[in-house]
């Protein structure tokens, strides 16, 4: 039954054919590389969704498992594979050498991040982190004439081995003391050890730590702003959302079927994620109020989040599925907005090389498409209703309640509310600051441009005199961004819009897939 | 020589790794230390195969060989990075590659 594998030995295949083609590919035709790997994903990730009506096993005596569970993430992974591809193709045309290796390097790390959904054993989850984590790496780097990106490269792969290595030993500690590296085996002897050694407690530190890199929760995240803003836009976004996503899906197995079973212990145990939840939500949301570079920005904004859904990890429970119910939710809805944001983000970059927030300036007249997706795209994150950052809200934050921690969802609420302050700013620039004008303007024109220009489709007592005409017509005007990008930024917002009115279908799904590791739901 | 022993030395391996990677000015010497820190996991792995599980529970010792793939993988991966902030900066000081606050 190594058929069920499928999928994952097509992708490294795939990869390694993508590598290939990369040498006989003519400089100038590269990008047909890129379409070639988004159509390879799309017919993965309808395989993959075949897959959820056939069968259901562990593999290779239970280090892989082809569950619900993994099933769901591993479309999600494709999913957003594709989009970040899409996004890519013309910022990686214009901006970096060796396209082809980019998007061989990009297939392998979705090759990781499936094995990380699948892993149901130390080692599995191991390698196939690293594996991720390479690719990574490399991506951060990509930019190479930008110092920028090599010295966030060099501060994130110094964290990120370091974390990996201690990792490692957190796993060996753990392996000492219990004997066992499946999940499942740990469960059980968890249950059956009378007390707690000083080994096993140094072990399990040692491997939140490790795991607590990844993810970038406080204090662990200090790698993560100089990583993001280092990184060309396309692997910036790719690292918020999908290297977020395999980590979570990783540490949601990994406690789900190891820890929460054990529950006099899991009780106990809850408090160290409940603590760096609380300080992720704090740290992430109030570092940045001061950020004024735009991928800097959504660094310690995703820190935040990550809060919000280690809040959802600390009330897993081994009789209800909301907690994980909440998380993969939550997973879900803000990869989506996400997706909307570093699109348009990437689609402005393309047009003006530019990354800093006020260069966003009146970009409701250069670009009002652009404009209302990063609005929408912004305001969903910071959880305003009838956009999904909404419904993932209000879903995580009931779970965590239930559970019984009051303080931490109003904590949760409250530091919603404060980023509501910083992408407010970002929204504020694009729509009421005006554009800058051209070079070659009197002196009377920008006395007029002034005035600001006009909101969208909220202010209407704002009169149009001919003046504000003529000086609004005075900024420089972006080009439209290319299909590709317009494409994934409306199916974004579709995506925003439609699941947070109506979520019911993914509910399901994201269901089917808690209850594949939470045993007793 | 008993569990203890090879415990210890895999401890101190850990400990002079963590070390090096938060002391050292110099890129290469960090990815030494974190290559000390891989290699005292897989002594424990190791140790702890023969001396904890059954004997014919071997799982120590295999992920100890996985270990050790790794582990050079992520040093091939770590001198690219290194050769590439080089060409750069003219340094591999970690310490002077500062342009990025905040």
């Amino acid at each position: 039954n190594l058929h069920l594998l499928t999928p994952e030995f097509a992708l490294a295949g795939f990869a390694l054919v993508v590598f290939l083609l990369d040498l006989f590919v003519p400089n100038d035709r590269k990008h047909l590389l890129g379409w070639l790997s988004a159509l390879g994903l799309v017919g993965l990730a309808v395989l993959s969704v075949l897959m959820l009506s056939g069968e259901k096993e562990s593999l290779y005596n239970g280090l892989l498992a082809v569950d619900d569970y993994s099933l769901f993430f591993k479309v999600f992974f494709l999913a957003i594979g594709v989009f970040i591809i899409l996004s890519s193709i013309d910022y990686v045309k214009l901006h970096l050498n060796h396209p082809g290796e980019f998007y061989g390097l990009l297939l392998f790390s979705i090759l990781g991040m499936n094995l990380m959904a699948m892993s149901r054993e130390l080692l599995t989850a191991y390698i196939s982190l690293e594996l991720l984590s390479f690719s990574l790496y490399v991506m951060v780097a990509y930019a190479l004439g930008n110092p920028k990106s090599n010295e966030g490269s060099l501060k994130y792969i110094i964290i990120g081995a370091l974390s990996s290595a201690i990792l490692l030993y957190g796993i060996s500690m753990v392996y000492s003391t219990l004997g066992v590296t499946k999940f499942e085996a740990i469960a059980q002897s968890l249950i059956d050890l009378s007390s707690v050694s000083p080994a096993l407690w140094a072990g399990l530190a040692l491997v939140i730590a490790g795991l607590g890199f990844k993810l970038a929760a406080v204090p662990f995240h200090m790698w993560a702003p100089d990583a993001y803003e280092g990184a060309p836009l396309p692997v910036t976004a790719y690292l918020a959302i999908a290297s977020k996503a395999a980590a979570f899906a990783l540490v949601l197995r990994l406690l789900a079927e190891a820890f929460v079973p054990v529950t006099e212990r899991w009780d106990q145990w809850q408090i160290i994620i409940v603590v760096l939840a609380a300080l992720s939500m704090v740290v992430g949301n109030l570092v940045a109020l001061a950020q004024s570079n735009l991928k800097r920005l959504m660094a310690y904004s995703s820190v935040g989040h990550v809060g919000y859904i280690l809040a959802g990890i600390a009330v897993l429970a081994p009789d209800s599925l909301m907690g994980a119910n909440g998380v993969i939710f939550y997973l879900v809805g803000y990869s989506v907005t996400s997706m909307v944001v570093f699109a348009a983000l990437i689609a402005f970059f393309n047009a003006t090389g530019q990354e800093e927030i006020p260069d966003l300036a009146g970009l409701a007249d250069r670009q009002p498409f652009l404009a209302m997706a990063i609005a929408i795209g912004l305001f969903s994150l910071s959880g305003l209703p009838i956009f999904v950052g909404f419904t993932i809200k209000f879903y995580l934050f009931t779970a965590v309640a239930n559970e019984g921690y009051l303080w931490l969802a109003g904590l949760a609420i409250l530091t919603s509310l404060i980023s509501l302050y910083y992408y407010l700013q970002v929204i504020r620039q694009m729509y009421i600051q005006p554009a800058l004008v051209a070079p070659a303007q009197s002196d009377h024109d920008e006395v007029e441009a002034e005035e600001g220009a006009s909101g969208e489709g909220e202010d209407d007592e704002h009169t149009h005199t001919p003046a504000h005409h003529e000086s609004s017509a005075d900024y420089i005007p972006l080009p439209r961004p290319s299909a590709a990008l317009i494409f994934v930024v409306a199916l974004g917002l579709i995506a925003t819009i439609a699941l947070g009115v109506y979520p019911a279908p993914l509910l399901e799904l994201v269901e089917a897939a808690s209850a594949a590791i939470i045993p007793g739901g | 020589m008993s569990l203890q022993s090879y415990l210890v030395i895999s401890i101190i391996l850990f400990c002079l790794g963590i070390f090096c990677v938060l002391t050292r000015r110099n890129a290469i010497s960090i990815l030494m230390g974190i290559e000390l820190i891989l290699n005292s996991c897989n002594l424990n792995f190791a140790a702890f195969s023969r001396f904890v599980t059954p004997p014919d529970d071997i799982s120590g010792q295999v992920i100890a060989l996985f270990g050790i793939v790794l582990a050079a993988a992520e040093a091939a991966v770590f001198l690219a990075i290194i050769l590439a902030i080089y060409r750069e900066f003219r340094t591999i000081s970690p310490d002077e590659t500062d342009t990025l606050k905040g």
